[in-house]
């Protein structure tokens, strides 16, 4: 049904096409040329097989290259082009075995040279059936894309990890593997193969990985418990001596000159160093506690990670890592306070050096502050340490801390041209903490320091009663820096004590001087001195004469003044004389006072003898008789009854051989503690409650803590009320309805 | 009718302001109430009504043992005047009291010390104390209840008017 146009249109296509195979030869010489060059083309284009045909004659090139020629004038170029990529199509299988052998062998030997074997043998393919280059650009690129994309498509789902092995294997090796020692110098040449095949490309983000991963290796295995130096210099050389040489193969290839090396290789090496900080810091973190407990030593891997710090925002991991670390291994109940405060000092310390500005201090230090409030024992520890109790050898102060007067919160000077503002991460009840000493920081830990002048003087109390040569220069100086850090006024009273010492000397002379006497009482200002433990034992004996006596001497001195005699604190030197032997020992007054007794009679019951010094509990009784038995001057008898020993008996006799105790076995606590004073607050207290209770009925809680108020002194909150009313209904002396509570009737 | 909250605040602070000038006295009360809660006297007891005012005060008084008034206790008000200690506080029984010096209803109480006997180194102390001896022992010269008076010599039909007008305290809170 074609019409004439239709038919003509054909015609001319055809003859178009004709001429333009024929190129305008005569005849079909044209075709003839044609068809020969197609052949010519196609047979240098077609992908061989590597494994099986040797390879083939040197090619023509001239003959190729009129070959190509006349294709291209034919415009038969795209034609021939994906004949050839036909053909590569059809030759895949061969590259698709050879992958699979490969990759089975590193599946069985785990040996990435395997692999590196592998790119090699897949670049010889890559060139053997590469197209001349002469061919022009569009069939190179179209060539390199066909074949990766083959290439890419066979390699089976375990390379990656393979060439991971691979990839690894070019790095500089860590001192842990260092037992492979036969290993040649790594196959640096695979890097020109994986640029070939594109690999480099493809897997861009493994190879970081790897390096990521080597360098989290060598930092862990480099750096970890070694505090004493500085790792981070060093760590940086390492990555410019031995990993930047292999950056250069994976990221700076095409370089030409090494500034354009450097240029290339700028953003992925700051991203190492980055890298190298951030393991570092992560590393130092986790083990910040022990970096602490070894400060100063570890002053170093403190150094460094301020620095790391500074490049990675790891601030709030250190805080929590902190914070966990101490609430674990520092705040319960196992760990002694003073190994607390240590630690505190320490961690003040560290975090100072880490982080100036105490945002990370004030965050960790919270929940230690908090928890040294509670321990009762917390004062008690500060204030020995102030005063330099060197019971354990080493102070948490430092020596070569100036001493200085405690620092309270003051208001920010704005005014300041070095002010600066808080840091950013610091949290709403941030205080600017002023660099201050580390007594202040202890001190503030607590809101008042009245506790602290009151546990000192309890301390010093001790010390002066326990001091017997009359040397308190050490007191005296204590006292003296004292003063600076809390200020004249507070010490005031410290300062009357001290000179109660010195003037009971002086009295002690003058009174001797008149009327000699055995005792050398010390004599102190009642007011001024902690409360002591109060006795009613009256001396017996001599002891009495000798106590009246010197207070008639110590009136005519001082007549507006009188003694009262606390007998039972002081030692006393005493000879017992017996019949066949002297005891010569140096005993408590209550011991002294039991033996006087035997002055009397020779058979006592303890319990006559406790009714004749009154005041005396039985336990400290039995235990000043003890001494006496093993002293070998009296003997226990059944029930409790001693009897005096006028010759001495035969070991044997006695029954139980004694290992002779020191003569003055611990000196009984002399001053009332700041927790028994608090008892006795809290006794005054509860009157008050039960007036209250009494004449007002139930009352609740918030009430009753209003109306304490009356009470002079009071400063308890709800919360020890609470704790208080509650001891007080578990001993049955309050009930409690309704959140109202009242007295217990009986 | 109002809903807003009871207006304590105001009245705590205008009661404190008529306390005011009033310091001496205040501080002398302060230790007469420390004077009292730490000694141990049997049987009585006081404390003031709120923390607000020291001058307003609630006792509590039980009978000496032995005497016809024992195991029995008695509220007592005392207020003090703004002139305390040179006036006398005013004192009257809370809980009826049948008592010949005792108004029963009222519970004015009729004892010299607290009209013209009254000198300033007494105490809320030594009120108490001769509050509760005057329980045992009346002054059935003066009367305020006559016929209590006139019972006093006959303990068993004075027993029953007495527990007649007597009411255990409640628990509930007084003030």
């Amino acid at each position: 049904m074609a019409t004439d146009a239709v038919r003509a249109q054909v015609a001319a296509k055809w003859q178009d096409s004709f001429n333009r195979l024929n190129r305008g030869q005569p005849g079909i010489t044209g075709l003839m040329a044609l068809s020969e060059a197609w052949n010519i083309a196609s047979e240098f284009l077609h992908p061989r097989d590597l494994t099986t045909t040797p390879t083939q004659k040197e090619p023509n090139m001239s003959a190729i290259k009129i070959a190509f020629d006349v294709l291209s004038k034919s415009r038969m170029l795209p034609m021939i082009l994906e004949s050839f990529l036909e053909d590569m199509r059809k030759q895949q299988h061969l590259i698709t075995a050879e992958v699979n052998t490969y990759m089975s062998e590193f599946e069985n030997s785990s040996d990435p040279r395997v692999i590196g074997r592998l790119v090699h043998r897949l670049v010889e393919w890559y060139k053997a059936w590469h197209p001349a280059p002469e061919l022009g650009h569009t069939i190179l690129s179209a060539y390199t894309l066909s074949f990766q994309t083959h290439v890419f498509s066979v390699l089976p789902p375990s390379f990656p990890r393979a060439f991971k092995a691979l990839v690894t294997s070019t790095l500089p090796k860590l001192a842990s593997d260092e037992d492979q020692e036969d290993e040649e110098p790594p196959d640096m040449s695979v890097w020109g193969s994986f640029e070939t095949l594109g690999l480099v490309e493809r897997y861009e983000s493994l190879i970081a990985s790897v390096c990521y991963e080597h360098i989290e290796a060598y930092v862990l295995e480099e750096c970890r418990g070694k505090w004493s130096e500085s790792m981070l210099t060093g760590l940086r050389e390492w990555m410019a001596t031995k990993v930047v040489p292999w950056m250069v193969y994976s990221y700076a290839r095409g370089a030409k000159t090494p500034d354009e090396a450097k240029h290339m290789l700028q953003g992925v090496g700051s991203r190492f160093d980055f890298h190298i900080c951030k393991t570092l810091c992560d590393l130092r973190t986790s083990e910040i506690f022990d970096i602490i407990i070894d400060y100063p030593d570890s002053l170093n891997a403190l150094n460094d990670l301020r620095e790391c710090l500074q490049r990675v925002d790891q601030r709030a991991e250190l805080v929590s890592t902190l914070r966990y670390a101490n609430k674990k291994r520092l705040l319960h109940p196992g760990a002694d306070t003073k190994d607390i405060l240590t630690q505190y000092v320490s961690i003040i310390r560290c975090l100072r050096i880490i982080d100036p500005p105490g945002v990370l201090l004030f965050k960790v230090a919270d929940p230690i502050r908090r928890y040294l409030r509670e321990r009762s024992d917390t004062i008690r520890c500060i204030v020995a340490s102030l005063v330099g109790d060197g019971e354990s050898g080493d102070s948490l102060v430092d020596e070569n801390e100036p001493i200085q007067p405690l620092q309270t919160a003051e208001v920010e000077d704005y005014a300041d041209p070095h002010w600066e503002p808080e840091p950013i991460d610091a949290g709403p009840d941030f205080r600017t903490n002023k660099p201050s000493d580390v007594i202040s920081t202890l001190v503030s830990i607590y809101d008042s320091r009245d506790l602290f002048v009151k546990e000192l003087q309890v301390l010093l109390a001790q010390r002066l009663l326990a001091t017997k040569d009359g040397n308190f220069e050490k007191e005296r100086r204590n006292i003296e820096i004292l003063k600076v850090r809390f200020g004249e006024a507070a010490l005031q009273v410290c300062e009357v004590m001290l000179k109660d010492m010195t003037d009971s000397r002086r009295i002690d002379q003058h009174v001797q001087s008149q009327k000699a006497s055995v005792i050398h009482p010390t004599i102190i200002s009642r007011h001024f001195w902690p409360p002591l433990q109060a006795t009613n034992i009256v001396m017996p004996g001599q002891l009495q004469e000798m106590q009246e006596s010197y207070a008639k001497e110590f009136t005519t001195f001082k007549p507006d003044k009188k003694l009262s005699w606390l007998p039972h604190l002081g030692t006393v030197h005493i000879d017992v004389e017996l019949t066949d032997r002297t005891v010569s020992t140096q005993v408590p007054p209550l011991e002294a006072a039991f033996i006087e007794l035997f002055l009397e009679k020779d058979l006592w019951t303890i319990e006559d003898l406790v009714a004749k010094l009154g005041g005396v509990d039985k336990a400290s009784a039995l235990k000043s008789l003890g001494t006496w038995v093993d002293l070998g001057v009296l003997k226990e008898e059944e029930d409790f009854k001693y009897r005096l020993l006028e010759t001495a008996e035969a070991e044997t006799s006695g029954g139980r051989a004694h290992a002779p105790r020191p003569a003055i076995a611990e000196e009984p606590l002399a001053v009332v503690t700041v927790q028994q004073q608090q008892a006795e607050q809290m006794r005054v207290f509860w009157k008050f409650i039960e007036g209250m209770l009494t004449n007002l009925g139930s009352l609740s809680l918030d009430r009753i803590q209003t109306m304490l108020k009356f009470a002079p002194t009071y400063d308890r909150n709800i919360d020890q009320l609470g704790a208080f009313m509650e001891a007080a209904r578990r001993e049955g002396l309050v009930t409690v309805q309704d959140g109202m509570w009242k007295l217990n009737k009986k | 009718m109002s809903l807003a909250p009871p207006r304590s605040s105001t009245k705590t602070s205008v009661t404190g302001s008529t306390t005011e000038g009033a310091g001496s006295v205040t501080r002398r009360l302060s230790s007469e109430l420390m004077q009292l809660m730490m000694s141990s006297s049997p049987g009585i007891s006081a404390f003031p009504k709120s923390d607000a005012n020291l001058f307003e005060w609630v006792g509590t008084i039980e009978g000496a043992p032995g005497t016809i008034y024992a195991g029995l206790t008695y509220k007592i008000f005392i207020t003090f005047p703004p002139n305390y200690p040179y006036v006398a506080p005013n004192i009257k029984f809370e809980s009826p009291c049948y008592h010949p010096n005792v108004d029963l209803t009222s519970g004015a109480i009729c004892l010299d010390i607290l009209q013209d006997k009254w000198s300033a180194v007494y105490s809320v102390q030594t009120i108490l104390l001769s509050l509760q001896s005057l329980l045992g022992e009346p002054n059935n010269a003066s009367p305020l209840n006559t016929e209590a008076a006139g019972l006093w010599d006959s303990p068993s039909e004075y027993k029953v008017q007495l527990m007649r007008a007597y009411r255990p305290i409640s628990d509930g809170p007084s003030a």
